[in-house]
């Protein structure tokens, strides 16, 4: 079968910026950050307060019947985001169509909460018993079948698990799935939920999160926030969504991943390179083309130089002219969902022409020299853009995108 | 102590299924709550906390309704001693 172009017909999220895709858009647009002192676990034996936590959040406004207590919080994600996303697209499933339909999300960390909970149970509570559910709500694929029981979908469904690329990952293989008929629609994307008090200390060791707020590209950044949340897109073929009359976002057209095979921590500005390149190739794509990046940004003094250099090795002389931003600075750094999150502001970038800006930014860096979109955002119609995820371990996963119209 | 029991029984069945109390008698046959095999994991992890008991998985197979799950705890409540752990109060209680 001939390759074929695909589209995105929904979008679902639920992220520190907003409980559904209006309000996330209204905080993208408006530079709002959602980063504030940590609400749900006592920090004040941690080094750093801070983090972007999905507030207002009430599980039993999405699940009845005490399922609430049998789904660990970054399941619960990936199924509040798929069922917005599927109601977006309009779509009405077909029993032929439930059973060619993908199922494929990221998430870097599965249950940590459903872990540290029983963990807590065990050595401080001196209980002899976890919650008997701790296994099924702990692995890291519940998000993706949790979404698969609850709209009775019935093709392929897995998880990817590479840390902070999880989410590009699994729409990059979701949309060469859909593009090479392999399946006929994909509901993708990624969540996660990580704000759990030995995770927390465990990034506290890595000494890369800020003080105080995510200051990406900015010379006095500090390091990154974590965030948590869930996106999912709905992809489908371009004609089949056209025939059907619905709205299109935009179409994702390339993807491409590496592995900088170099260090587990340290980034390299090849391995990124390749990625973008790649995705550049894999969608028809000149760098001309491309008008706007969502930088994998995450605001640590190693990333962003990196990122910085990376992104003129592959656009030379158009990185001059290409608008970058990292909306890490609004929703922090949701790991697993992060590709998801920044994929839902890359395409409502391209769907509204509005580019959202690089918040908390103060002070240029000579080592990051780029137009990072500095706290106000800017109405530009570009025509294409991409979206950057590099993980540690070393592997990268961009996205491209084309504007619909 | 019945009484207490089958009180303290409902009330955790109410909230594992997150319904009103009153909706739950001694009768009740737990299919019509809707539970499933899931609610019934969690129902025991609670009552096994709520009454300080270890349940038997033996003793799982054969509960159809709220009262069998009140003979079988009541049963349960001087057969076992406590987990020599549980109850041992710690700061993080």
């Amino acid at each position: 079968m001939a390759a074929r172009r695909v589209a995105i017909t929904g979008l679902g999220i639920i992220s520190p910026l907003g409980l559904n895709l209006t309000e996330n858009w209204n905080s993208l647009r408006a530079g709002r950050c959602a980063i504030g002192p940590i609400e749900s676990v006592d920090c004040a034996t941690l080094r750093f307060q801070n983090g972007a936590e999905v507030r207002g959040y009430d599980p039993l406004e999405h699940f009845e019947g005490g399922k609430d207590a049998q789904i660990d919080r970054f399941a619960q994600f990936s199924v509040v985001a798929a069922r917005e996303a599927l109601r977006d697209s309009g779509l009405e499933f077909t029993p032929a169509l439930r059973e060619q339909t993908a199922v494929i999300c990221g998430s870097s960390v599965g249950g940590q909460m459903a872990i540290e909970m029983g963990y807590q149970d065990l050595y401080l509570k001196n209980r002899g018993r976890v919650h008997p559910l701790t296994i099924p709500k702990t692995m890291s694929n519940a998000g993706a079948s949790h979404i698969a029981m609850d709209l009775g979908l019935s093709g392929p469904a897995y998880t990817v698990s590479t840390a902070c690329s999880s989410a590009n990952h699994a729409i990059g293989q979701a949309f060469h799935m859909v593009r090479g008929g392999h399946v006929e629609m994909a509901v993708t994307g990624g969540s996660e939920a990580n704000f759990a008090f030995g995770f927390l200390k465990a990034w506290e060791a890595m000494r890369v999160i800020a003080p105080d707020t995510c200051r990406p590209f900015s010379k006095d950044r500090r390091g990154l926030i974590l965030g948590e949340g869930g996106a999912i897109l709905i992809l489908e073929p371009f004609e089949a969504a056209k025939a059907r009359g619905a709205k299109i976002y935009a179409e994702i057209c390339g993807f491409a991943m590496t592995s900088d095979a170099h260090h587990l921590t340290q980034p390299t500005v090849e391995g990124p390179s390749r990625a973008m390149r790649g995705a550049l190739r894999d969608g028809g794509l000149a760098p001309e083309e491309i008008g706007y990046i969502n930088a994998h940004g995450t605001g640590t003094p190693g990333n962003d130089p990196v990122e910085t250099r990376a992104i003129r090795a592959v656009f030379c002389k158009h990185a001059n002219k290409v608008a970058v931003s990292s909306t890490k600075s609004m929703h922090g750094h949701a790991l697993g969902a992060a590709g998801a999150l920044e994929a839902v502001a890359t395409i409502l970038a391209l769907h509204h022409g509005e580019l959202p800006p690089t918040v908390n930014y103060t002070e240029p860096d000579p080592e990051c020299d780029l137009d990072y979109i500095p706290n106000q955002t800017r109405a530009v119609q570009v025509e294409a853009a991409i979206s950057n995820s590099f993980a540690f371990g070393g592997l990268n996963a961009v996205l491209a995108f084309r504007a619909a119209h | 102590m019945a009484d207490a029991v089958a009180e303290k029984v409902i009330v955790t069945l109410a909230s594992v299924k997150r319904i009103p109390a009153d909706k739950i008698t001694i009768e009740t046959n737990l299919q019509e709550l809707g539970i499933d095999s899931l609610d019934v994991f969690t129902l025991l992890f609670e009552l096994e906390n709520a009454f300080q008991i270890s349940i038997p998985d033996d003793d799982v197979r054969s509960i159809r309704t709220v009262n069998d799950i009140v003979v079988g705890v009541k049963k349960l409540i001087p057969a076992t001693p406590p987990d020599k752990s549980v109850g041992s109060a710690t700061p993080a209680d």
